[in-house]
């Protein structure tokens, strides 16, 4: 992409050079969050408000994803797994132990985190090919236990959870939910943003890269990968409770099931999993895809060709995702991209006439 | 700045094989605490599995590795680099999709729950990290990304990093491999200064012309186990390492 003589100098200028690009950016995002939250004002279509809580629930699952996957590289594969322990915690807490709705909600990402804990220190003594493995079998085991002990899943018949609240039409439901999905969504982005900026942060990104080498440097990796992995049951489990409030409605296969977990990475990789708002843009791009084909074809196994054919061509095409891929154009075509490099030859000859031999960059 | 130089590192009975092969064989080597000590052997002679196995990157067979008193034979590695022994690998490795000033903060010790929440570019380990950099004299590439620089300075920044995380001994596998004569010369002082400021240092070189000048003591690796062993000028006209090395 660059060439080698100027990177000494753009490293210099990195600061300066993504300014630009943040302002657009942080544009983009404040024009997408506006209309996220005008949108359900506008509209009293429960097709359309309901495909937006869809899509927040995709947005939510994705970025609890992100906080294994995006930070410490760990594929998980079976993480409907947390998404069908937050469903069914939330509904029994409320059918079963009849506590209230939002003390169930509450209580949901708590409980499915502790869980989490030992299930990770298994998992997590085995790396690539195998921790999918693991992530595979365990949602499958997941899925069934939850359709053989009927009396606390009530089996394939399901389980229905009341509506939280009273008297709300059907579209006012979708509009109420919508905003909670916002809500809960923010909060995620929020803490993996704490973690993108924090020390701990750092280390977990030294495991996505080389984790025998962040051990050598100290990083007390298990720890790291331990705990990203609760946060992301805890996320997981938060978006589960809420489709079990919204839906009402649950089912062992749909709630445990492979083809959820694979939406996940597909989302994530496709918006690009070491952005802050990556999985969101994937959510956003599968999901309205998703339910087109839904609407135009039918509840057919098509979309699962569909699916199956864009996480090929992104692994393919674009390794590192969607936003970093167009960021890549406009760093490529943007005018200031030239400029810039102008002036670091100039200021790349000024550095080494003043350094002259001791420099050990000059060598290449 | 590290005064310890006290810090010892013994190694007892250390084996490993591969298969059939011997990679390390019931090696014990006791190192200088507060010198420069360097290893060396024949291509194969089981230098760098003898690393892996005393930072546990890799499982020994059997024996004991102590560290500071420390028995750390079952230790992680995390563990035994926070106690205080820092290390390189033979093949440069950094973290290629970090910048170079990201790589120096992976190795800022954590020792508190803070870290879970306090931000990674805190002014005083930036300002550690620029100081190393100055040292090893990549400061200017801060920002870039670590695989556009080049491979001469990649091995500067793993050095840099691991000094970021102020160990007391500081192992590193062929510093000088593939890196230009001017650049050996810039490392071999870096080594002399820092361990004149009190650091111990294990060094694995092949650059026999380094080795000399640069070692206060001089372990001889063949098979697996050291053959030899004492100061530079008495290891260089031992038999058994002109044997070793020239394979009679
Ligand atoms: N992961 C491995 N699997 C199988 N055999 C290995 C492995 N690592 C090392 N060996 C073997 O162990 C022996 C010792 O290798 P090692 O790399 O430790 O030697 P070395 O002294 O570092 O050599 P060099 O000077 O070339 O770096 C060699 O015979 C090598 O082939
Ligand atoms: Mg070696």
């Amino acid at each position: 992409m660059r060439n080698d003589s100027d990177l000494q100098a753009t490293g210099r200028w990195a600061g300066l050079r993504r300014s630009p690009q943040r302002m657009t950016g942080l544009t983009l995002v404040v024009v997408v969050a506006v209309f996220a939250l005008v949108f359900p004002m506008t509209t009293s279509t429960g097709y359309l408000l309901s495909t937006g809580v869809v899509i927040l629930n995709y947005a939510l699952l994705a970025t609890g994803w992100n906080f294994m996957g995006g930070f410490t590289g760990y594929i998980s594969l079976g993480h409907a797994a947390y998404f069908g322990l937050g469903c069914y915690t939330t509904a029994i807490l409320i059918d079963r132990v009849e506590l209230s709705w939002w003390l169930a909600l509450a209580l949901t990402p708590v409980i499915v985190g502790l869980i989490a804990v030992p299930i990770g220190i298994a998992a997590l003594r085995v790396r690539g090919a195998s921790f999918v493995i693991v992530t595979i079998a365990f949602v499958l085991i997941l899925l069934l236990v939850s359709q053989s002990w009927v009396s606390l899943t009530g089996g394939s018949t399901g389980i229905m959870i009341p509506r939280p609240f009273d008297g709300l039409t059907r579209v006012e439901h979708h509009r109420v939910f919508y905003y909670i999905f916002v809500a809960a969504l923010v909060l995620a982005l929020f803490v993996w943003w704490r973690i993108d900026r924090s020390r701990f942060g750092m280390g977990l990104k030294a495991v996505r890269e080389d984790e025998d080498k962040a051990r050598a440097l100290g990083v007390p990796t298990f720890w790291a990968k331990l705990i990203a992995f609760v946060w992301s049951a805890v996320f997981t489990s938060l978006a589960g409770g809420l489709y079990a409030l919204w839906f009402g409605d649950l089912d062992p296969v749909f709630q445990f099931s492979i083809l959820m977990g694979a939406y996940m990475v597909l989302m994530a990789l496709l918006g690009g999993v070491r952005e802050l708002y990556g999985p969101v843009v994937g959510a956003i791009v599968v999901g309205l895809s998703i339910e087109f084909f839904k609407a135009e074809f039918g509840d057919t196994q098509f979309h699962l060709v569909a699916t199956g054919l864009l996480l090929a061509v992104v692994v393919l095409f674009m390794p590192e995702g969607v936003i970093p891929a167009v960021r890549g154009l406009f760093t490529r075509f943007g005018p200031q991209a030239s400029s810039i490099r102008e002036e670091t030859a100039e200021q790349l000859a000024a550095r080494q006439d003043a350094v002259g031999a001791t420099t050990p960059g000059s060598e290449s | 700045m590290s005064t310890g130089s006290g810090v010892t590192l013994e190694v007892h009975g250390l084996s490993k094989s591969f298969g059939g092969v011997k990679a390390v064989d019931d090696a014990t080597v006791e190192f200088l605490p507060g010198k420069i000590n360097a290893l060396i052997g024949p291509n194969g002679s089981g230098k760098t599995t003898f690393f892996n196995c005393v930072t546990r990157m890799i499982k020994a067979d059997s024996g004991t590795v102590t560290l500071a008193g420390k028995d750390v034979t079952r230790s992680t590695p995390d563990r035994i680099a926070r106690l205080g022994l820092g290390r390189s690998f033979q093949v440069c490795r950094i973290f290629p999709r970090m910048t170079v000033m990201e790589n120096m903060l992976v190795a800022v010790r954590n020792p508190t729950v803070s870290a879970l929440w306090r931000g990674a570019h805190d002014p005083e380990q930036l300002e550690r990290a620029r100081g190393w950099l100055r040292r090893v004299g990549i400061d200017h590439l801060e920002h870039a990304e670590a695989r556009n620089i080049s491979y001469g300075q990649q091995k500067l920044l793993e050095l840099a990093g691991v000094l970021m995380a102020d160990p007391e001994i500081v192992m590193l596998d062929e510093p000088a491999g593939g890196v230009n004569p001017a650049l050996i010369g810039r490392i071999s002082t870096l080594i002399r200064e820092l361990n004149a400021e009190g650091r111990t240092f294990i060094v694995v070189e092949h650059n026999m012309d380094m080795v000399m000048s640069l070692s206060d003591h001089v372990f001889v690796f063949d098979r697996g186990r050291p053959i030899a062993a004492g100061p530079p000028a008495e290891v260089q006209s031992d038999p058994r390492v002109l044997e070793a090395y020239l394979g009679v």
